[in-house]
This record gives C-alpha cells, sequence and structure tokens, in this order.
C-alpha cells in the first residue's frame, strides 16, 4: 500500500493523549494536539489564543515533564507536537492521515466529536478511538459507511511509551486494509507488540487482568493469607511485576478498578464469572472512606513516617479498616526454594504445586485466571497466543496463562483442577482428549499453538524482521556454546552470540567464547551480530562485567591478574573492532559499563529505543578498563574532519568526562546519540523484537557494500592540558562537597587516561597507548582499599557506595 | 608630580549575561560607542588624545587583537591616537584609569583616555579555552579556584551568616530600583544595540537595531523571602546563591583623563582628580578580603581615615566579601548600605548584586558612577575598591573639583 502517515492528530491531551502524541513525535511523525477550549474563560481572554490553547498548552507541559519521560528527546521532539484547540483549529484535521481520538469516556462526547469529523475527513483518513471501555459499534452510530470503514479502536496502554501493547479492535465495517496498515504501523514505527481484539468489553488485556484481580479482592479475605504473602509470591518468583497484584492495584488506583468491577459486572451479564466483578463490602468501605491507593497516599498498604524519619510500609486491615505494620519481607519457605530454582517454570511449579496456605491460594487464583483466559476463546479473542501476548505486553507478565499453563503440564493442571472442583474448559478438555498436551510446540523449528477452533497446531505467523533466538536455539541452531554464551546461526553466513548469564553481565567465560566466535565467523561466515533477547522491561543486554571475579583477586593481592584481566577486555574489544567482517551489535535496556564497551567496539549499532547506555564503572569504585575510554574518544572525534584543532575538540574531552565521571546512564536511545555512544551511522529500532533481524540486515548490507575493516590511526588527544582544565575544575567540585573524595580521586584518574596522559595537547597517540594509561589506572584503583570497599558494596547492594 | 582630572566619565547600561539587551552587540561596538561619547560629551577634539587604556578582563576572541586599539578606530579617532588593552581581572577598568592617569601626572601625556569593557555573553568568564599550567594546578589548585568558592570560603572564614547576604542583596536590588525610578543613573550613555530574531515559522532571520538605555538586571519587585529559598551555587553545603553574588553582566564605560593645563587649554571643567591608587595581594582562596586590605594601605598612603570618605563604591563581587571588607574597613553598620537609611554611604544606587559585574569594564563603570554621585552630592572625598580574582585587592580615592 503506498499510503503513508505522515502526520497524526491525537485528539484530547491528558495522560493517555499526551503520552500517544509524544511516541509519534519520538518517532519523528509531526503530531497535532487538540483539546476544548477552557470553559471558564473571563471575558478579556476570549479572544486570547493562548487562553483558547491553555488546556492543551498544559497537557504538553505536563508530557514534558512526565516521569518516567514520555518524549524520548525532550530537547527535539517535543518541537514535532503542534498545539491546538476543537473550536479553532478543527479545520486542521484535514492534514492529518490518522486522528486518535483520547477524549473523556463519555458516549455522547465521542459521538459528537466524530460527527464533526466525519465532515472534514479526507476518503482516506484513519480514524481511531483510545477508549478503553466503551463499545466501538456505539461510538460508530449514526456515521457513514466511509467513516465506518475506516475506523477502528487503537487501544494503547499506559505509560504509552514503555508498555508495549497495542490492542487493535476493528469493527464490523473496518476495511481489513485498514487494519493491516495500523497494525504495521504500529509494530513498525511506534515499536509496539500488536494483538487483534474484538468489540467486546474491555478487549482482551484488562478482561483478563481485571477478571484476576477481581477473583483476588473475593477470596483474599477468608483465605488466611495476608496481602503481603500474595505480593511477595504472586510477584517476581512467578514472572510477574515486582508491585504484586495488591501493590499494582494501589499503582493502578482503587476508585478505577473499583469502577471497572461495577462496568464488568453491568456489561457481561453472561459471563460465567460475573459473581467475581462483585464488589466486596470492605472492598466499598475502602472506597466510601476515600482509600484510592496511591494517588491518596494510601491504599493496600501506604508509608508512613516513624518519628525517626524512617519509612515504614503500613498495610490495610481488611477487618478493622485500620493500618497495621506490613511485614517487607515475608519469611516463607516457599520464596526460599523458589529463589534457589533455576528457571521460571520450575518457580512455577514449586508454587503452584506446593502445600504451603500460600502456594494453595496461588494456585486457586491463578487456575482460576487459566480458566477463565480458555474460556474467552474465541469471545474475545481467536488465539491462545493474542491473549498471552496481551498480557506479557499489557501487564509486564514474563509469560501469559497459556504458556504457564503449558510450564505446570496442561493435563497434571486439568487434574487437580478437576479434583479441586473447577470446571476445565471444554475446549481445553477437547485438546488433551484428543492427545495434545501443551498449548504451544516447536515444529520443523517453526513456533506453533494450538487453535481451538481448527483444532490443530498452526504457525506462529510472525513478521519477516522479526527472529527469536529461542525458536532457532529449539531448532539446533546452535554451533557452539557454553554456561554463559551461545553462538547461533541466523541464516545467510550471519551468525549471533549471545549471553546468557545472570543479568548478561560479561565473564571471562564470554570474553574467551567470543574469540572463539570471531575466530569461527572468520572462517565460516559473512558476518557477526551481538544480540541478546530477555525478559524484563526494559531488561538487561549486559549490565556490565561480573565484579566478583576481580574483586577477589584483588582482595587477594593478585594485580597483576587484575591488570591481564583488564588487557583480555581490551584485548577482546580491539579484535571486535579490527574483525576482517562486520560485527553489529543490536543493544537494548541497559547497557552499562563492558557492556557499553563492547557497544564502543563494533562496527555499527542497531539500537532499542528504549536505552540505558553509560560508563558507570566510577559507581564501582573504578574506571572503565576495557578500552571504554579510547573507544568513547575514537568514537566522538571519528567524523570530524581531519583540520579541526586539538583545542576545538575541548568540549567532547568536557563531555566525556562528565559522562564517565557522573557515571551518566542516557535515557532514551535519542539520548545516547546526543551523548555520543551512538554514532552517526549507528541505527535506532523502536520494535525490540526486531533487533537481531535488524543487525542481520546490516550485517548483509555492510557485507554487500564491500566490508573492510577499519584502519587503526593514531588518536589526537587533549593531553596534560586537558587533565589540567579537569584538575582545576575538580578542585572546585571538591571544595563545594560535591564530589566525595575517592570518586574525585577517580574522576582525576579518569581524566588521566581520557586526555591521553602526559603528553602535549594535540599529539596523536597510538590507540596502544591510551589502553596502556587506562590498565595502569585501573590496577591501582583496585589497590585502593576505598575502590575495593566500593566494588564490594555495589556488589552486594548492586547500588554505589558514595565515598 | 602634576595632578590628573577626570573631566567626563560615562559607561553603557550594565545589562544581563545571554538574556539581556547587549548580549548580541559585539564588545567592541560597544566601547567604542562610550568611547565617542565620552569624547563628544566635552567636545573634545578627538586628535587630542595621546593615549587611550582599555581594561578587559579576558581579552580573547571577540575582545582579543588587542581591543583597545580597536576601539578608537572604531569611534573615529585619528591613526595617531593609540590604544592598549590592561588585564587585572575585576580591576581592570581601575587600572586603566590610574596608569592613564599617571601618564598625565608623570607630564608625559596632556590627555589621556581610559575605559572598561566585558561581554560575557561573548566572551565567557574563564575564556573560551582555559588551560591551566598542568604542574601549577596539581600542586596550587587554589590559583585556578572558581570565584564562587571563594566567596563561600569567605563567609565561613568570616562568619557573613547566609541571613547577612541575602539581605544585602535585597537593599542592594532597593537602592538601585529607586535610583531608576528617579532618573539618577546619569552617567549612562544610550546605547545602540542589535539582536538577531529567528522566526522559525517564516524561515526568516531578522537583525533588529535598538538603543538601550537602562540597566536591565534590577529586580524591584525581589523579597527577602525570595532570596532565602534560592540554592547555593558553588557549594553544596553554602550560602552563596545567585541571588547574592553579582551579576555576570555586559557593558562598557570610559573617560577622559588631563592635565591642568589641558583643562585650561580646551576650558573642559573637571570633575574629579584621582589622588591614589593602590592594589594589594592575598590568599587566592579568599581574594574577596582583596578590599579589607587594600582601603586601608590606600587610605594610609593618603593619610585620610575612613570617617573621611563621604561616598564608596565596593564592588559587590559577592555579597560575603562585601559585608566583610566594609566591616573591616570599619564602615560594615547597616546603616552605611541600607537602602531606607539617611546615613547610607556605601554604593548607593545599588551595586553589582544589582546592577551587574561586567569584569573588566566594572572598575571604569564604578569610576563614573561615583564621580556622577560626588557631583551631584557635592562629596569631597570618594573610594572606589574592589576584589581581584587570583587573590587581591585594588583601591582608588577620588577627590570632588568644585
Amino acid at each position: 500500500m503506498s499510503k503513508r502517515i505522515e502526520k497524526v492528530a491525537v485528539i484530547g491531551s491528558g495522560i493517555m493523549g499526551g503520552g500517544i502524541a509524544a511516541l509519534c513525535a519520538s518517532a519523528g511523525i509531526p503530531t497535532l494536539l487538540l483539546d476544548i477550549v477552557p470553559f471558564d474563560l473571563k471575558d478579556e481572554e476570549k479572544d486570547d489564543p493562548k487562553a483558547r490553547n491553555r488546556i492543551v498548552e498544559t497537557g504538553l507541559q505536563n508530557t514534558v515533564k512526565a516521569k518516567p519521560a514520555a518524549f524520548m528527546d525532550k530537547k527535539a521532539d517535543p518541537a514535532l507536537v503542534e498545539t491546538g484547540n476543537l473550536d479553532d483549529d478543527f479545520d486542521r484535521l484535514k492534514d492529518c492521515d490518522l486522528i486518535v481520538e483520547v477524549v473523556v469516556e463519555n458516549l455522547k462526547i465521542k459521538q459528537d466529536l466524530f460527527s464533526r469529523i466525519e465532515k472534514i475527513m479526507k476518503p482516506d483518513t484513519i480514524i481511531a478511538s483510545n477508549t478503553s471501555g466503551l463499545p466501538l459499534v456505539n461510538m460508530a452510530e449514526g456515521r457513514s459507511q466511509q467513516f465506518k470503514e475506516n475506523f477502528l479502536i487503537t487501544h494503547f496502554f499506559n505509560p504509552v511509551r514503555y508498555m508495549k501493547l497495542l490492542e487493535v479492535v476493528p469493527g464490523v465495517d473496518t476495511k481489513q486494509e485498514i487494519i493491516d496498515m495500523i497494525s504495521a504501523w504500529g509494530e513498525k514505527i511506534l515499536g509496539k507488540g500488536i494483538v487483534i481484539g474484538k468489540d467486546t468489553p474491555n478487549f482482551i488485556g484488562n478482561r483478563i487482568g481485571v477478571h484476576s484481580i477481581a477473583v483476588l479482592l473475593n477470596t483474599i479475605k477468608d483465605s488466611g493469607v495476608t496481602l503481603e504473602e500474595v505480593d511477595a509470591v504472586m510477584g517476581p518468583p512467578m514472572g510477574r511485576p515486582r508491585t504484586g497484584v495488591f501493590g499494582l492495584a494501589d499503582l493502578v488506583g482503587l476508585d478505577t478498578l473499583h469502577h471497572l468491577l461495577i462496568n464488568s459486572h453491568e456489561l457481561l451479564p453472561n459471563d460465567e464469572s460475573r459473581d467475581v466483578y462483585s464488589v466486596p463490602d470492605w472492598f466499598q468501605k475502602m472506597i466510601d472512606a476515600g482509600i484510592f491507593g496511591n494517588k491518596t497516599k494510601q491504599g493496600f498498604f501506604k508509608k508512613e513516617l516513624t518519628p525517626d524519619w524512617k519509612k515504614k510500609k503500613m498495610k490495610y486491615d481488611l477487618e478493622t479498616g485500620e493500618y497495621v505494620d506490613a511485614i517487607k519481607k515475608p519469611d516463607l519457605e516457599i520464596l526460599k526454594t523458589a529463589k534457589a530454582a533455576k528457571t521460571l517454570a520450575d518457580k512455577v511449579n514449586l508454587i503452584l504445586y506446593g502445600d504451603d496456605k500460600v502456594c494453595q491460594y496461588a494456585w486457586k487464583v491463578t487456575a482460576a485466571s487459566f480458566i477463565y483466559s480458555a474460556n474467552r476463546i474465541p469471545e474475545i479473542a481467536d488465539t491462545v497466543v493474542d491473549i498471552d501476548n496481551a498480557m506479557k505486553w499489557g501487564y509486564n507478565y514474563e509469560t501469559g496463562p497459556f504458556e504457564m499453563w503449558d510450564m505446570i503440564g496442561v493435563k497434571k493442571a486439568a487434574e487437580k483442577m478437576e479434583a479441586d472442583g473447577m470446571q476445565v474448559p471444554e475446549n481445553v478438555k477437547k485438546m488433551l482428549d484428543g492427545g495434545n498436551e501443551s498449548f504451544y510446540r516447536i515444529e520443523n523449528g517453526k513456533k506453533q499453538y494450538y487453535d481451538f477452533a481448527s483444532g490443530s497446531y498452526k504457525n506462529i505467523e510472525l513478521s519477516d524482521n522479526i527472529i527469536f533466538l529461542a525458536d532457532l536455539k529449539a531448532d539446533n541452531k546452535v554451533i557452539k556454546e557454553n554456561d554463559s554464551a551461545s553462538l547461533v546461526d541466523l541464516g545467510d553466513g550471519v551468525f549471533n552470540l549471545e549471553f546468557h548469564t545472570k543479568m548478561n553481565a560479561l565473564n571471562f567465560e564470554i570474553v574467551e567464547f567470543l574469540a572463539e566466535s570471531l575466530e569461527y565467523v572468520h572462517q565460516n561466515g559473512a558476518g557477526l551480530v551481538i544480540g541478546n533477547q530477555a525478559g524484563g522491561m526494559p531488561g538487561a543486554w549486559s549490565a556490565g562485567a561480573d565484579l566478583l571475579q576481580m574483586l577477589t583477586a584483588a582482595k587477594e593481592g593478585q594485580f597483576e591478574d587484575i591488570g591481564k584481566g583488564a588487557k583480555t577486555l581490551q584485548d577482546s574489544n580491539q579484535r571486535i573492532r579490527y574483525a576482517p567482517f562486520p560485527v553489529v551489535a543490536a543493544p537494548y535496556g541497559m547497557v552499562l559499563g563492558g557492556g557499553c564497551e563492547i557497544c564502543l567496539a563494533v562496527d555499527r549499532l542497531v539500537a532499542h529505543t528504549d536505552l540505558y547506555m553509560g560508563l558507570v564503572e566510577i559507581g564501582a569504585g573504578l574506571l572503565p578498563g576495557g578500552g571504554g575510554h579510547m573507544m568513547y574518544w575514537r568514537k566522538v572525534i571519528a567524523d570530524i574532519p581531519t583540520d579541526v584543532k586539538v583545542t576545538d575538540l575541548s568540549p567532547y574531552f568536557i563531555a566525556l568526562l562528565t559522562n564517565i565521571g557522573q557515571a551518566k546512564t542516557s535515557t532514551s536511545a535519542a539520548e545516547a546519540r546526543r551523548m555520543g555512544l551512538l554514532g552517526p551511522k549507528d541505527r535506532i529500532v523502536f520494535n525490540k523484537d526486531y533487533l537481531i533481524g535488524e543487525a542481520k540486515k546490516e550485517v548483509l548490507k555492510m557485507v554487500d557494500e564491500g566490508y573492510v575493516p577499519p584502519v587503526k590511526k593514531n588518536l589526537p588527544v587533549m593531553g596534560r592540558e586537558g587533565k589540567a582544565m579537569a584538575l582545576a575544575n575538580l578542585f572546585n567540585m571538591d571544595k563545594g562537597g560535591y564530589v566525595p573524595p575517592h570518586m574525585g580521586y577517580i574522576t582525576k584518574q579518569i581524566a588521566g587516561v581520557l586526555s591521553g596522559g602526559d603528553v602535549l595537547s594535540g599529539l596523536e597517540v597510538p590507540e596502544e597507548h591510551m589502553l596502556k594509561t587506562e590498565r595502569d589506572a585501573f590496577v591501582e584503583l583496585w589497590k585502593t582499599e576505598n575502590s575495593q570497599k566500593m566494588a564490594e558494596h555495589m556488589l552486594k547492594n548492586g547500588k554505589p557506595l558514595f565515598m | 608630580m602634576r595632578d590628573a582630572y577626570i573631566v567626563s566619565a560615562v559607561r553603557t547600561p550594565g545589562c544581563r549575561r545571554k538574556k539581556g539587551a547587549l548580549a548580541q552587540t559585539r564588545p567592541e561596538q560597544l566601547i567604542s560607542h562610550v568611547v565617542k561619547a565620552a569624547a563628544e560629551q566635552i567636545d573634545l577634539d578627538k586628535g587630542a588624545v595621546d593615549d587611550f587604556m582599555l581594561g578587559c578582563s579576558f581579552p580573547e576572541a571577540e575582545q582579543g587583537i588587542n581591543i583597545g586599539r580597536i576601539a578608537v578606530q572604531m569611534a573615529g579617532f585619528p591613526d595617531e591616537v593609540s590604544g592598549a588593552t590592561i588585564n587585572r581581572f575585576c580591576s581592570s577598568g581601575l587600572e586603566s584609569i590610574a596608569q592613564s592617569a599617571m601618564r598625565v601626572m608623570a607630564g608625559w601625556s596632556e590627555v589621556t583616555m581610559a575605559g572598561g569593557v566585558e561581554s560575557m555573553s561573548i566572551v565567557p568568564m574563564g575564556g573560551n579555552l582555559p588551560r591551566p599550567e598542568p604542574e601549577f594546578v596539581a600542586d596550587y589548585p587554589e590559583g585556578y579556584i572558581s570565584m564562587g568558592m571563594t566567596a563561600e570560603n569567605v563567609a565561613n572564614r568570616y562568619e557573613v551568616t547566609r541571613e547577612q547576604q541575602d539581605e544585602f542583596a535585597y537593599h542592594s536590588h532597593m537602592k538601585a530600583s529607586e535610583a531608576q525610578k528617579n532618573g539618577l543613573f546619569t552617567e549612562i550613555v544610550p546605547t545602540p544595540a542589535v539582536r538577531y530574531i529567528v522566526d522559525d515559522k517564516e524561515g526568516t532571520v531578522t537583525k533588529e537595531e535598538f538603543v538601550q538605555d537602562f540597566d536591565d538586571g534590577v529586580r524591584p519587585t525581589t523579597t527577602l523571602e525570595g532570596l532565602a529559598k534560592l540554592r547555593p551555587v558553588f557549594s553544596a553545603t553554602g550560602s552563596v546563591t545567585a541571588g547574592n553574588s553579582s551579576q555576570t553582566t555586559d557593558g562598557a564605560a570610559a573617560s577622559v583623563i588631563m592635565s591642568e593645563d589641558a583643562v585650561k587649554k580646551y576650558g573642559v571643567k573637571p570633575l574629579a582628580k584621582l589622588k591614589y591608587y593602590t592594589t594589594v595581594g592575598c590568599k587566592s582562596d579568599e581574594m574577596g578580603v582583596g578590599p579589607a586590605v587594600a582601603v586601608p594601605k590606600l587610605l594610609n598612603m593618603a593619610g585620610l581615615q575612613a570617617s573621611d570618605i563621604g561616598l564608596w563604591e565596593l564592588n559587590e563581587a559577592f555579597a560575603s566579601q562585601c559585608i566583610y571588607s566594609a566591616r573591616v574597613i570599619g564602615i560594615g553598620d547597616k546603616k552605611y548600605w541600607a537602602c531606607d537609611s539617611p546615613d547610607k554611604i556605601i554604593n548607593i544606587h545599588g551595586g553589582a548584586i544589582a546592577l551587574g559585574h561586567p569584569l573588566g569594564c566594572t572598575g571604569s563603570k564604578l569610576a563614573a558612577t561615583l564621580i556622577a554621585n560626588m557631583q551631584r552630592l557635592g562629596v569631597k572625598y570618594g573610594v572606589e575598591s574592589m576584589c581581584i580574582g587570583g587573590g587581591m585587592g585594588a583601591a582608588a580615592l577620588f577627590e570632588l573639583c568644585d
């Protein structure tokens, strides 16, 4: 199709509307944001355009200030958002290819708005509603056939930039090409995961999500299990968000939840679980008392200050309606055994089949959700895949209900359900009766799902750009592997090096494996992708180098080994850089320390837009030791014309010193580009699932263009004059109390390495000289007691010790 | 030695760095305008000037290439009039007056001019390319200490509280806005300026020319409460804020100095004599105490007491150092500087906290203000003094010509 979305309009500038506008603008699409003219304008304001746009301007400002950030580049992106009001600027909607309505959830207001849009729309204008509850069929009532053909629901989740789910809900009249186009656009340009929903209440994510919260609300009081226990067990141990269930309820807002319960009860008269949508008395009491969760600073939990100014967690006692002390970490045996278990499947099996009271409760509510989910096919979705995806992308579950059911054995669980007097859904029974014992399977290297409608397994259809390493591994595409890393064949002569340590941290096993992989590709391939795939939001592409090995060596006084270790890392990064074939890394999420260094070594980056990248070693009492200083400097000065004098490089030096000295981490790929961590040729991709596919394309493109490795050149450095400038500034920061003493000392070392050491400003020095300076400084730091203390603290607490 | 008479002393308005009216006007334009104005105000034949000395704290980039010479050329002085640039940081503009006066006193010149200029918008404080000497900075970083840090040191070492600093700052603004309201800044010459207006919608850039005739950093609405809310900017636990520090400012000032013979020859009215000038060093990391050592030295030289001085211009680099210096000089009582005090003698029209401190210009700027006030009020002796980066103080004694 040739139709492009060149301009978007978003009507309504609240949290969702602002969020959608910010995402579109961040993706580079000019966006018109409209909202109403304030009702309470004074007479003298009635002709004042500023006053008339007050609501939309405030909305935009709030979006710019939103935390977590709604815009990816707060400096540049907001300029793509034009603002206006629905009275004076309505005609400007004519120029927009897509109009997204995000106004108040009131049918009449939406209908009136659509009737106005209908009058000015072009034949190919697409109109979308972001409603989370109103039926499409009602919203489209009275509209022309043309309108209905171009109309659909695009249901984003909050916060828009970070939540991957986009539910696309067509009406009966919506043209297929419009559905396809918006789906493809949402996936590729906005980076969303698309699920096609149906025009049923709460669509997919919220239907299943609200149900599972409703089940908890209706059973918790007499369960004999505490709120903290539920949250602890049904959080990370089950691959669910850290907030747990009640913590999530506080976040969403109990009033919102209350509204959802009542709405669901009303809109779902034939639902077999309608009773769970009733409001328990105790919950009604909370609502009546104005206890709405985080927004009112009290919900199921609240934080109180003790007389000695410490924060204390309190919980709402469902019996008495009073707040009592909460237990921060419930002391449960199951939490310990689950923690010790290796895989999520092991943990989930331990919990759901466990004997503890809390395990039995977790089983009861989880099984109810499994059953409810299966019964919703085909009512709300056609496939198990859509429901699983909705829960993963919209609720940050690590697995959806069907994937989890597979983990614990569909048959085994069904038997337990029956034994517990629960009704196993007919479609599942039928599946089991047919000898099919899982919702998913891998067949001929393709991941398949069980399709209830046809009673057979079908391939999961993915965009060509999406490559899942897990699928390839299941299809015997692993060339070699060890505990920490694998080399996977991506086809066409391109191989993927994947880390799979905790947080994908680097260790010497990976470094060794990397050398072997480079050698393998040298002999057998066209190029290498360094790409990882792991869950979590934002997840860690690589959170740095494993500190423990170094710390142990330092404690034993084996500093020579530390020097060798740093050299190994540096050599490895240099080998990547000068390999005779292209190496492309595909980072996302946390890319810190040693992980960041690898990204500075490769030929090109294909980065996900949510990128938290930086050289953060100072937080652990260290400085980059894998060549980070030299590679960062090399990268930022690479594209500067040769006749630029070294004096003109001062701002680069100061910026880099500040970034490394303050452990600055980007909050988006756009910001990483501003920081010089991404260069002009590095690409930013919005869809995380596209990363490896796009990186592979990039490798092939570079091969096709006739790749030769970069020529090694000496680098001009700031020299002693650069370091002196840094020392003068650090003196002030130190005296002002802005830098703790040891970190000030480390920053001086960073300045020394980054400036190329004690050489004349402007001298062009070999890369090896900077690497050696870095190694020496690295070893010297490890020799200090303070650095060892800081490293130990970081290992233990995951937080820097400021000293 | 002969006497040196100041017969004309004027200045441009002081305008805020980057945000102010003069931010996009080149420093050469500012100084050449004001040099010309100083001469034309007394109908001086430009060819009579022997030499022009210009103070500037960061004489590089736009302020480089000997801006003192460029200034007189741009102002239409004949080729014979030479020009020099002088740097003693914050006293540069006073140093230039002193050196020009000495030429007259020594009998080497009959008519000289002096001035000061600083566009802090265009040439940043510290210069475009700070390059401390690597070995010296490692041994003695105090040599390059930031000015704000020295103000913190003065506040800490000599017990000047946050409240005292804020109160002093408040009065500076009140005095300045009062003077503005009453049109008392008679030493200001309206100054042509430019600004470039970028219109994104039209895709155009327009150069707008206008005339600026007032100091744009004065905040008549400042309150003690507002000042108290500001965070310290140089030290996490400090007391020096943007509100009780001098403003960074663009500006230029110039004066004409003559021998007695020249005064008679050209028939001009002398305004004041420069009687004494002195400088003295102190510790780098508390450079703000400069006036506290320079002024006693000056008074001693002149055989005067602090009580003999009717008007003071103590540069308000920072409230902390200004308060401390006044205290040491013996004029620390609030009655000497409070806005509503009938006895006020220090910075009676406000100081750099309200009016700005355009570094190298300040010495000439304060001289113009001081001499205008001495004239208006008939005050016999006036002292101008300031602290100087690197750890120095400078002070000058002016005597009114009736």
